[in-house]
């Protein structure tokens, strides 16, 4: 068999969604690859120009479809730094927990997918039933389990239902065994280390170099995290640490993000513990009217928007479960944002697909692509 | 790092075409620079400045003119910076980053498929997210949304 | 007469019907009480039975699959079809045959449909060489086992026409890793079994397990035991060896363009192979039908107690190979290759001549000196 191009997607049990890799293969060798993204194209960037301020958060749920109260997280941050909002002390608060689980529950998810790539049926439907606890969770306080337009500018939606910290804490003390069975299904088995050892390697000055940012950055060594060295929200004062491992390759990918979720266990005790002592409002008073409301603002109240609302521009960046997230708001008075720009790390992971995919096997891909852990939502946007 | 500082180091590295450098709420400063001397400039604010990794490329359109910014983070200064230049409303171009920055080029195949910014030398300026012959930039202010458009998409035979 | 073997049933009720017709057509009981006719009826009906017994217990070993699979991984399984989900499969089956067969337009027809055909068929023709029981099969086959592996060899070729005939780049990927895979196994796996043939000195299974009735081979074998259970996984395709249907990079491998009766073809014949290899462990290392001298004689005097008995072993032993799809993730295909040519190879070499030794001093070291044994 001489060299042929492969299409993996864009139904394909590797992509986790939609999106197509062409593999240039010789035998069972990849010689390169060529990524083909906008299967999942929404124009969000374009829909959100047409759209409120809190009205673009339904879309954010749907950028990444794992990690929907990240992207809240880090839209709201900019529309508030556009607008000149100030949320709560509680509101951040809250927020940041909701980040936090949401990581947890992405990187369950990443844990679940990622096994079962490389053949291990069981850890899936146990990294998928630890989730839905999470999911539980987000469903107790928003309502929603996977989009859950929680967030608002200027705060939350509604507060945390009573006995809420109690029930997390719950959830938090079955997690944390848990994590110990998932890493021994994995770097227990000779089989699994045989399989990610050395592969998919990925330099930290080549990460850089490609803006690979997240894990897969962390995994080569690198401390970069932005709740660490741009601290939002409230990030500055817990304490957590950054998680890193040396190899480069897929196992420490899988290391990080393994004590990623440990830390995250820790901020969101710290987190429970705070929101425990801490009542308050979570939404700010004095929003603009029209901020709250379902009709676009018209005759006299338009008019006062257009010559008095402040102009700015809101940039925020966070941590997203995948990576380093930017969010890049216009805001030219008036109702709607001008231009809204985000900066998905996936989106930069996958650019530099080449870099750690050729080399190796077809059969590495599964394993290669799940350590990157794709996100085709918020790739496409 | 403020403006200053970034100021600073920019003359002392002999940067060419800074139109200016203000102060900018999030990141250490903006930089405006004029599109011309894009090319020279971007060697010295990687090197010079110590901005290895690029976050992001984006393009607005003002209307009267383009805007493409770019999100530069400094590992050794925990800081981010903003480049960002004015480009001609009739045909909008600039040099690529990504012979600076590897990490552009897909996010200048965006911003030049999704806002019409043109890429100078870019090594591979093909459609990225928008099928192949998709003529249209949509996050232009003229693309209005809820128009029904004539889409020929060519499929493309592997 | 007294009803013994499988044959002697077939034959039994062969001759009970053709007489029975006899009595009712007189002008033909020439014809029908022909011994020829007798036997081609009972040759037939000895299929059907055995084809009717190895069908079903390929299905019951999917749903034990699959409940097994469930428990170990926190759910039930199947659960809604018959009690427990038993009837699951066959609705599912069911469900497969009713399907319209479809072939990609380039696909070539001859190896299409004829390479599930084939595939399936030889899987069967396997379970007329296993014996089940003492009273399975009366014929002595002195070359049982040897042809018993030679049918189970036959597979890579089938995987490998019908993945070419496919024309899918996966389909043709995941034939050549098959073909590649199950050669690469072959060599063990006999190897494996040189070294039962020193010790039980015949080629004939019903004479193995007879070998077997004062001690199994397990124990002075376990090498060998070892090197066969993880060819035989390798050559039954599944989890940690399924690479060539590996789903995570090549969609279902080389059944990726067969769908409805065809795929049931070739899951089935998956699960026949995975039965006939649990049956060939059980046989030349687990004793067949036999039971430790320990076991108070009731339960080998139970009417069917020798078929009950060779069937728990059998799921016992599927059991484990489902344990290992349960926990271990895929091996790679350079690994697996590794894995065959360059450990199991020579381990099962060390098995042979550990054997060989065996055999040499007449002596096995853990039961004590079985004067019976062969050489």
């Amino acid at each position: 068999m001489s060299d042929m191009w492969i299409n993996m997607g864009p139904q394909h049990p590797m992509t986790h969604g939609l999106w197509n890799l062409r593999v240039h293969i010789d035998g069972e060798m990849i010689l390169g690859v060529d990524p083909e993204m906008g299967y999942l194209h929404r124009g969000i960037e374009k829909i959100s120009e047409d759209r409120h301020y809190n009205e673009v958060i339904t879309l954010m749920d749907r950028t990444c479809y794992v990690a929907g109260m990240a992207w809240e997280h880090l839209y709201i941050q900019a529309a508030e730094k556009a607008l000149g909002l100030e949320p709560p002390e509680r509101a951040e608060w809250i927020r940041m927990m909701s980040e936090e689980f949401q990581r947890l529950a992405s990187h369950i998810m990443w844990y679940a997918a990622f096994v079962q790539d490389l053949g291990l049926m069981s850890p899936f439907l146990y990294g998928m039933r630890d989730r839905d606890l999470i999911l539980d969770l987000f469903q107790s306080y928003t309502g929603g389990r996977l989009t859950y337009e929680y967030m608002r500018v200027g705060g939350v939606r509604n507060d945390l239902p009573v006995g809420f910290n109690d029930r997390a804490r719950k959830v938090l003390d079955w997690l944390e065994p848990r994590l110990v069975e998932y890493d021994r299904l994995c770097m227990g088995s000779d089989i699994f280390r045989r399989r990610c050892d050395d592969l998919g390697i990925l330099k930290a000055a080549d990460c850089v170099k490609h803006g690979v940012t997240g894990p897969m950055l962390r995994s080569a060594g690198s401390k970069r995290d932005i709740r660490k060295d741009r601290p939002y929200s409230r990030y500055a004062q817990v304490d957590f640490d950054v998680a890193t491992a040396e190899s480069a390759d897929v196992t420490g990918r899988y290391l990080v993000r393994m004590e990623e979720m440990r830390q995250s266990i820790r901020i969101l005790r710290q987190t429970l513990d705070w929101l425990d002592h801490h009542p308050g409002p979570v939404l700010a008073d004095r929003l603009p009217r029209w901020l709250g409301a379902p009709y676009a603002p018209i005759g006299r109240e338009a008019y006062l928007l257009k010559r008095n609302y402040p102009k700015g521009i809101g940039l925020s960046a966070i941590e997203e479960p995948h990576g380093e997230a930017c969010a890049y708001v216009v805001n030219e008075g008036g109702e709607h944002p001008y231009r809204v720009k985000f900066r998905s790390p996936v989106f930069a992971n996958l650019s530099a697909a080449s870099q750690y995919l050729v080399g190796y096997h077809v059969a590495d891909i599964p394993p290669i692509m799940g350590s990157v852990d794709v996100c085709v939502g918020e790739v496409d946007r | 790092m403020d403006a200053d500082e970034v100021r600073a180091k920019l003359t002392g590295a002999g940067a060419p075409g800074i139109l200016s450098v203000d102060p900018f709420p999030g990141v250490a400063a903006r930089v405006r620079f004029s599109p011309d001397s894009a090319a020279p400039l971007f060697p010295i604010v990687r090197d010079a400045l110590g901005f290895p990794h690029l976050s992001t490329v984006g393009g607005i359109d003002w209307v009267e003119r383009y805007e493409v910014f770019y999100l530069l983070w400094s590992d050794t200064a925990k800081t981010y910076l903003l480049l960002s230049a004015d480009l001609d409303a009739k045909a909008p171009h600039i040099e690529t980053a990504s012979s600076t920055w590897p990490s552009a080029n897909w996010h200048e195949r965006e911003a030049w498929e999704l806002v019409g910014i043109g890429f100078d030398h870019h090594p591979d300026l093909r459609h990225l997210l928008m099928p192949d012959g998709y003529d249209f930039h949509p996050l232009q202010r003229a693309f209005k949304l809820h128009e029904p458009e004539e889409l020929e998409v060519k499929v493309r035979h592997v | 007469m007294a009803v013994t073997t499988l044959w002697d049933v077939a034959y039994f009720l062969s001759s009970g019907l053709l007489g029975v017709l006899a009595h009712i057509l007189p002008p033909l009981a020439w014809l029908l009480t022909n011994p020829n006719l007798v036997w081609l009826l009972s040759a037939l009906l000895f299929g059907a039975i055995l084809l009717g017994a190895s069908m079903i217990n390929t299905i019951m070993l999917i749903w034990f699959e699959r409940k097994m699979l469930g428990r170990f991984m926190d759910r039930r399984g199947a659960m809604h079809v018959g009690y427990a989900g038993l009837l699951q499969n066959f609705a599912d089956g069911l469900k497969l045959f009713r399907k319209n067969t479809f072939k990609p337009r380039e696909a070539d027809d001859l190896g299409f449909y004829g390479g599930p055909t084939a595939y399936m068929v030889t899987s069967l023709l396997m379970f007329g060489v296993l014996p089940i029981s003492s009273g399975w099969s009366d014929g002595a086959l002195p070359l049982s086992m040897l042809l018993a592996l030679v049918i189970f060899s036959f597979a890579p070729l089938f995987i490998f026409i019908s993945a070419w005939s496919s024309n899918n780049k996966y389909s043709l990927m995941g034939g050549m890793r098959s073909a590649a895979q199950m050669i690469a196994y072959e060599v063990p796996i006999l190897l494996a079994v040189v070294a039962v043939v020193l010790v039980a000195g015949t080629f004939d299974l019903n004479q193995i397990v007879l070998e077997q009735q004062n001690y199994w081979f397990w124990g002075p074998l376990f090498l060998a035991l070892l090197v066969f259970s993880i060819g035989m996984l390798a050559e039954m395709e599944r989890i940690p060896f399924d690479l060539p249907e590996a789903e995570a990079e090549l969609v279902e491998g080389w059944n990726t363009e067969y769908g409805g009766m065809l795929f049931a073809f070739f899951m089935l014949a998956d699960y026949l192979r995975a039965l006939a290899g649990s049956i060939l462990i059980v046989l030349l290392f687990l004793g067949g039908w036999t039971l430790p001298t320990y076991v108070p004689a009731v339960a080998t005097s139970l009417p069917l107690a020798g078929i009950i008995w060779f069937m728990v072993k059998t799921y016992l032993v599927f059991g484990v190979f489902v344990w290992i799809r349960a926990a271990l993730p895929r091996v790679r295909t350079d690994q697996l290759l590794r894995i065959g040519w360059m450990r199991l190879i020579p381990l099962s070499l060390v098995a042979v001549v550990l054997a060989a030794a065996l055999v040499l001093v007449k002596c096995l070291p853990v039961f004590g000196c079985v004067p019976s044994m062969g050489g």
